[in-house]
């Protein structure tokens, strides 16, 4: 049940009106239990099989939670430091089994018999719940901050099965912490006119990304690549250029909408996606992109290793990016592919390290026309380029096919005329998602207008959600998948 | 060693490591209010320190700390 479907608006709507009603809305509790029923009634609708798993994890890891807790009361440093240890080694395991046992499996089997020794593997028919590895991630981060006496332990078991299992962020993300998200769980929520308001307009910007832009342009990108060994090299060019767009407006857009029904339900859902395009180098790319996985390896694998191998200097803090963004890569899924993806990015952070410009946040100013400066702006356009090109290999099925692609671009076909069966409506769509980019960078989504200028008029505002309805119904084509469903 | 005495030596750390002018560090500072204090050099700091007073930290106690008052006790139990 994709958030842009009518059979989730229904759902929607049941889950809304009986959250609000009097009896509910008073009562934390009564909000927690409801909001746990959708949440496993959503996730049954996928497979209720999935349902166990979610269920048995998240005893498991409150039981842990509050063990741990007890442990460190009583000052048993050594025994604290081995339950977090098990806690994360058990959410691990979770994701191995279920995502990595048949990649691991068949890669042992190919390097025992590329040696020369007899092995075999067969693979094993596991099919891998939607969602495992954010609501793993939430898991796991619970039990290292608790560790870490960031928070206290949940003692209401639904109020923490509610954090873990909340809907709108089940099957894709955002990776909420529990140190922002628990305590939201612990007031009430009457309507809030203003933020449900923001978040209908966040999801209409979901929407519009996602069916006007992310899903035309799957039809493109699949089509190009299905035969690239026949197309010219501009052509896969443009394909490297589009599909950085697709997968931006089709995640972004997922997000939004996520976020914006978190918004309608009183929740503030932690931020994907600060305008990645506008970043300068990899690492303002990384720190905008994804923003709750990349900041939860950061925090959780990134700042150990880079505390441990402190006294290395730039190596050390080179071999802790290499760790960290190859991590990031592979966790998209068992494929060489998402590794090599994540050894490019750590390529690219090379000069940043050695210039010790990484880390570093410059803030973006504008010129004194309110565009971006001419050295930012090339800056942007090359980190975009650089950024596509790592792409090829996420998209591509094995890294052999990445690299023939890749060879494809760089031939004589390069200087020939592209030929794409794009249209000018996506092409214009696009250009608008790029200004807007830029124009509303110091907002969390295009949507929130002004209250000067033009869009004080109301009926200016509700002619924009007009407009922008229309297209959505005009443009609206088989409910495509999210891309990051299948991770 | 004193809590004063240690805060004096840290500002020269944080000033020489971070290249500030000046920097006056209180028990709330924390990385948010300097600019210059970002997660690559949070890891200079602590080498730093390490180096000047002669101690080692463990990885949990870096990881729990929310702001320079909580590293000094840190550091008071260690001196």
């Amino acid at each position: 049940m994709v958030v842009n479907s009518v059979r989730f608006l229904f759902f929607f709507i049941v889950v809304f009106t009986i959250y609000y009603l009097p009896f509910t809305k008073k009562c934390p509790r009564r909000q927690n239990v409801w909001l746990l029923l959708a949440s496993y009634f959503f996730y049954g609708i996928v497979d209720w099989k999935m349902v166990v798993i979610l269920l048995v994890a998240t005893a498991v890891f409150y039981a842990l939670g509050l063990w741990l807790r007890a442990v460190m009361l009583k000052g048993r440093t050594k025994q604290a430091s081995h339950l977090t240890t098990l806690g994360v080694a058990l959410g691990i395991c979770l994701l191995l089994y279920f995502k990595y046992l048949n990649f691991f499996g068949e890669s042992i089997t190919e390097l025992l018999s590329a040696v020369g020794l007899k092995a075999t593997w067969t693979t094993l028919n596991i099919i891998v719940p939607v969602g495992v590895s954010f609501f793993t991630f939430k898991l796991i981060s619970y039990l290292i901050e608790i560790h870490r006496e960031h928070i206290e332990p949940c003692r209401d078991m639904v109020e923490f099965a509610t954090y873990i299992a909340f809907f709108p962020t089940l099957l894709s993300g955002p990776i909420d912490r529990p140190n922002t998200f628990i305590p939201q769980l612990r007031k009430p929520h009457s309507l809030d006119y203003a933020q449900a308001v923001d978040g209908c307009r966040q999801i209409l910007w979901g929407m519009f990304t996602k069916i006007c832009i992310a899903d035309h342009l799957a039809l493109v990108t699949d089509y190009v690549w299905a035969d690239y060994s026949h197309q010219a090299g501009s052509t896969l060019l443009i394909w490297t250029l589009l599909y950085t767009m697709q997968i931006y407006t089709d995640f972004d857009g997922y997000s939004n909408m996520a976020i914006g029904v978190g918004k309608i339900l009183g929740f503030n859902i932690t931020r994907n996606f600060n305008h990645p395009l506008l970043a300068r180098n990899i690492a303002e790319f990384w720190r905008n992109w994804h923003i709750s996985l990349t900041s939860w390896i950061t925090d959780y694998v990134f700042m150990p290793l880079n505390i441990a191998f402190r006294n290395m200097a730039n190596w050390g803090v080179m071999l802790a990016v290499t760790i960290n963004i190859v991590l990031i890569g592979l966790w998209h899924g068992a494929n060489w592919t998402f590794g090599l993806f994540g050894l490019y990015h750590a390529m690219l952070y090379v000069p940043l390290v050695l210039s010790g410009a990484f880390g570093k946040n410059k803030k973006l100013r504008s010129n004194d026309h309110g565009l971006p400066k001419l050295k930012d702006f090339s800056k942007m356009v090359l980190n975009y380029v650089l950024v596509s090109l790592g792409f090829i290999v996420f998209y591509a099925s094995s890294v052999a096919d990445a690299f023939r692609f890749f060879s494809g671009i760089v031939s004589i076909s390069l200087f020939s005329m592209p030929s794409l069966p794009i249209k000018k409506a996506t092409m214009l769509f696009m250009l608008i998602v790029l200004i807007l980019e830029w124009a509303t960078r110091k907002k969390e989504h295009p949507l929130q207008l002004s209250a000067d200028g033009l869009f004080r008029h109301t009926i200016v505002r509700y002619t924009l959600y007009a407009g922008i309805s229309l297209m959505l119904f005009f443009f609206a084509g088989e409910v495509e998948t999210f891309i990051y469903f299948k991770f | 060693m004193e809590r004063q005495e240690i805060f004096e030596k840290l500002n020269e750390i944080f000033t020489d490591v971070l290249d500030l002018d000046e920097c006056n560090l209180t028990d709330e500072t924390s990385a948010n209010d300097i600019e210059e204090w970002d997660s690559l050099s949070h890891i200079q700091l602590i080498v730093a320190i390490e180096k000047a007073f002669k101690i080692k930290f463990t990885s949990l106690e870096i990881m729990k700390w929310n702001n320079v008052g909580e590293m000094v006790d840190s550091m008071m139990q260690k001196l």
